[in-house]
């Protein structure tokens, strides 16, 4: 019971894509500085992918934007910027993280379908 | 016979991967650090106490060459060492091919142990460069590796596909253009007899340039057109360059760009994120169509052709005596490449086989043919006394958890690796000690799994007596279960003016809990500044079956017209979210989409909020409740249920009485004294009447049914019988339950079914023209009703039910909202 064994979904891209929209909406709301409900519809949006659309499958997303990153983070894609590489800190992130949620009887089985595309920079330069 | 060594290895100077041909086929092994790719990046990275191999080092290649190294397939054979500063120590590019090899181990899925390969080699190899890659197998653990060359295997992924046993004589290229690096082979096959008869190639050449050449001569000066920089291509360039993150912003768009031109004729890049001198911010999208990206990479493209040329020119040929060209390596996916080479040379190009995986195909192909050279031992070896004794916390709300083991038997030589299941995490191979001291990152909300694999040095598994590692994270384990369903109290269509439960957190959910948002649309409009207009939320705790009434209620919020900024419509949606604290805490928050607004309210068990003005409303709506029933019952010589009701009829009075004479300013608890009773007395009602309802929901469910089952005959197609029948054969199984709100959600599931074929009925969509038309006046435009009605006339008579079936719709949008509810509940059909 000790061989590496990971789940791996298969899902159509172009709900990665659509997921990919709803992080961007998010993303470029999140600047808007005048007072707005903007993120409500986002949330609910959200909320529909990930309880509402499919009866046993769900997709979420996380964005990793200030997090640590060493090179342990399989769960990101990222490029280095500047010329330090230690005490990494996300910077920029291109694509958030998407899970995908499943349902099997009474257990949630969560697994990572798209990596994050971030680009990474050290807190010391 | 020898066994087949089946494996094929595509080692590469930027990727590698591996494949396996099993029973006439081959299976490309995917990588289980990167899902959704076969390859790995051939790129090694070493810290003081592990070793990472593939994408993660790559990511480090460039800005930490002391320790990470790359490309180091071009130094095979050469006395050349690396010098990793981590480790302070030299590394060999048999060293590290080694350690690709041995990555490439655990790609292998079907629990083989590994001992043989075919390694491919680029034809440019000597003996001694070939001899290098032969070691680096037998130190990745092979006890036999053969070679073949990259040109070859290709062609053999391609004569394979083709599924042409032999292939004829002939001699064609093979055009190999990756993400770094060119080669192109002439090849040759003469009875049967495949060989490489030239090559020429370019280390430096690949797709990565054509992303920078983007960046470089699309995008900055499209952006310096319309913004004020003042050395924008330096300062994104230059590891301090204050745009420097950006430059690989816009590298991986452009990238993504070059891609989408692959298919389409133009690709849009978003150039966002930045200010420019004058502090104006950039949001510009740049359009590059494929003409413009084939002139830029054409200088590139047209140096491999030159190439090639001189290969044909040295070999005496001409374009004629090749077959064709055929397409390996991910950039051939580049129409042009594809395009030009044909244009150019005037030789077909064929791209009929997978350009990433080809190599490590056609190697697995070759493996089939070759024989073990030696026999395969007992495995004994792989029941190890290895023993680890774990400790962690198994619930953590944290975002990393502390996993801590001690390990015992013989360590020597051996490695560790600890990876999450879901692919987001990879500790890398590290030096299995006595003791093991990880932070394990936690995604939140879920379970999270971890595997612990130990290696020996060649990258077999060994055996551990270690079961998987499991930590819940955002709710403990040892939480508290609620004991007790939570419910909504909602409007129940079915039964106008009353109301039904919705079950928003199961009984035995763990908590904290927090519902998805839950979207009504309201039954009653709000006049803004009117503080005698109000909606309510009422939440309850008890079964999700009983009537609300039986229920006890553990939160409850008003929300008045004086509190809203604007009329609310009756039919508009409102969102409500409820959580639960571990401590018990009710949050809702309610939304009033119309308005924009928000309402929160939190409420505390210990404070129980029960208004008396409400209380007074539940005990007069019981009290009537129980008179109804009573005379249900006298009426159908029901006389039992007649008796217990009467009985608890003399409770109610007491409790009406009680309730009536409260002032709405009571200090006291007699007011939860009454809620608790009155709460006993509706358990008791529906307990008692429970049999009439459940007689009740049964009957109408057979009529639904039988309804249903006459319309299914007329105009059912596959797939509503397939829903009929899918719900009728539940029938025995929600029968069961003795639910009346399982029954009726049954029901509910079959007339949304009629409902679907009544509107392909034309006795039902004349008689709802004729409604909507007999209705007129209460539409809103008149003149797009009258419209409307003159063509659905024609319609009618033209017999065109598609056509009526749209007026009909366009009609009762028509309609005041409350008007089309009345009409679905009338007529009999849902929309």
């Amino acid at each position: 019971m000790n061989e590496i064994k990971l789940i791996n979904i298969k899902v159509p891209q172009v709900y990665l894509d659509l997921v990919n929209q709803i992080f961007e909406i998010d993303k470029k709301s999140s600047n808007i500085k005048e007072e707005n409900s903007i993120k409500r519809n986002i949330n609910k949006i959200k909320n529909i992918f990930e309880f509402e659309l499919f009866p046993d499958l769900g997709f979420d997303y996380h964005n990793p934007l200030g997090e640590d990153y060493s090179e342990t983070r399989t769960d990101c894609e990222a490029t280095i910027s500047g010329t330090n590489c230690e005490n990494l800190e996300i910077v920029e992130v291109i694509k958030p993280i998407i899970f995908c949620s499943a349902i099997n009887g009474n257990q949630k089985h969560k697994s990572i379908v798209q990596k994050a595309v971030v680009v990474v920079k050290s807190r010391n330069n | 016979m020898g066994e087949a060594i089946n494996f094929g290895i595509d080692l590469g100077t930027t990727n590698s991967a591996i494949a396996k041909f099993v029973k006439g086929d081959v299976i490309i092994f995917s990588n289980p650090q990167d899902f959704g790719r076969n390859t790995l990046p051939s790129v090694v990275a070493y810290k003081k106490d592990k070793i990472t191999v593939g994408s993660k080092a790559k990511e480090f290649l460039e800005k930490d060459p002391k320790s990470v190294v790359g490309v180091f397939k071009r130094k095979m054979g050469t006395a050349e060492s690396f010098k990793i500063k981590s480790i302070n120590e030299s590394k060999t590019p048999i060293e590290l091919s080694a350690q690709v090899l041995k990555e490439l181990k655990t790609f292998v899925n079907t629990g083989e142990n590994l001992d043989a390969a075919v390694i491919t080699i680029p034809a440019s190899f000597d003996t001694i460069q070939s001899n290098a890659t032969k070691d680096a197998g037998l130190q990745a653990g092979f006890k036999q590796v053969v070679l073949l060359q990259e040109p070859i295997a290709a062609s053999l992924a391609y004569a394979n596909m083709k599924k042409s046993t032999e292939m004829k004589d002939g001699q064609w290229l093979v055009y190999d253009l990756g993400g770094g690096t060119f080669d192109v082979a002439l090849v040759k096959i003469k009875d049967g007899e495949m060989k490489v008869l030239d090559h020429e190639g370019d280390n430096f050449l690949g797709g990565a340039d054509f992303d920078n050449l983007i960046v470089e001569k699309l995008l900055i000066p499209k952006i310096c057109q319309s913004y004020h920089f003042n050395n924008l291509e330096s300062d994104m360039k230059s590891a301090s360059g204050k745009y420097n993150a950006k430059y690989y912003l816009y590298l991986r768009r452009a990238e993504e760009a070059k891609i989408i031109l692959s298919s389409k004729t133009s690709a849009e890049i978003i150039v966002d994120g930045i200010e420019d001198e004058n502090g104006v911010d950039v949001d510009i999208e740049i359009i590059i169509t494929r003409s413009e990206f084939n002139e830029l990479v054409k200088n590139y493209i047209d140096s491999t052709i030159d190439m090639i040329k001189k290969i044909i020119t040295r070999n005496s040929l001409k374009p004629s005596d090749l077959e064709f060209v055929l397409m390996v390596g991910g950039s051939t996916y580049i129409p042009f490449v594809r395009n030009r080479v044909e244009e150019v040379l005037q030789i077909r190009s064929n791209c009929e086989i997978d350009p990433t995986t080809a190599v490590a195909v056609g190697a697995a192909y070759y493996a089939a043919t070759k024989q073990k050279s030696f026999k395969n031992e007992d495995k004994s070896n792989q029941n190890s006394s290895i023993s680890i004794k774990a400790s962690y916390n198994k619930a953590s709300k944290e975002k990393e958890e502390l996993f801590a083991a001690r390990v015992s038997g013989d360590l020597s030589g051996l490695n560790y690796r600890i990876v999450r299941q879901d692919g987001g995490f990879d500790s890398g191979l590290k030096k299995l000690t006595e003791r093991i001291n990880e932070d394990l990152p936690l995604v939140s909300g879920t379970f999270n799994f971890f595997t612990l694999s130990v290696y020996d040095q060649q990258n077999n598994v060994v055996q551990t007596d270690l079961e998987q590692i499991g930590i819940n994270s955002g709710f403990a384990i040892s939480g508290q279960p609620i004991p007790e369903d939570i419910c909504l109290e909602v409007d129940d269509y079915d039964n106008p003016g009353k109301t039904r439960l919705k079950l928003i957190f199961q009984k035995n959910s763990i908590l904290p809990l927090r519902s998805q948002s839950i979207s009504f649309p309201l039954n009653k409009g709000l006049i803004k500044g009117n503080a005698d207009d109000y909606i309510y939320i009422n939440v309850l705790e008890g079964s999700h079956l009983a009537l609300p009434e039986a229920n006890k209620g553990i939160g409850f919020m008003e929300i008045r017209g004086n509190q809203i900024n604007r009329d609310i419509a009756k039919g508009s949606d409102i969102e409500i979210i409820l959580s639960i604290s571990e401590s018990r805490d009710i949050a809702i928050s309610v939304y009033l989409n119309m308005a924009d607004q928000e309402f929160k309210q939190t409420f505390n068990p210990k404070e129980r909020h029960t208004p008396i003005d409400f209380l007074k409303e539940q005990v007069d709506d019981l009290s009537f409740k129980l008179d109804q029933e009573i005379k249900e019952a006298s009426d159908k010589e029901d006389y039992e249920t007649a008796n217990s009701l009467n009985r608890l009829k003399k409770e109610m009075d007491v409790v009406n009485n009680e309730t009536s004479s409260l002032t709405s300013d009571d200090v006291t608890d007699k007011r939860y004294q009454l809620e608790d009773k009155k709460r006993r007395i509706a358990q008791e009602i529906d307990l008692a009447t429970k049999n009439k309802r459940l007689n009740h929901v049964r009957d109408n469910y057979f009529k639904m049914k039988e309804e249903c089952f006459e319309m299914l005959n007329k105009l059912g197609n596959d797939h509503e019988r397939k829903y009929y029948n899918d719900i009728v054969s539940q029938e025995s199984a929600f029968f069961a339950t003795n639910s009346p709100i399982k029954i009726q959600e049954k029901s509910d599931e079959l007339n949304s079914l009629l409902s679907g074929m009544r509107w392909r009925s034309p006795e039902f969509l004349s008689l709802l023209f004729e409604w909507c038309k007999n209705n007129k006046v209460k539409m809103n435009d008149q003149s797009q009703a009258k419209s409307l009605i003159e063509a659905g006339n024609i319609s009618i008579e033209n017999q065109n039910w598609d056509r009526i079936g749209e007026i009909c719709r366009g009609l009762l949008n028509l309609m005041p909202k409350g008007t089309t509810n009345d009409v679905n509940t009338r007529i009999g059909f849902g929309l």
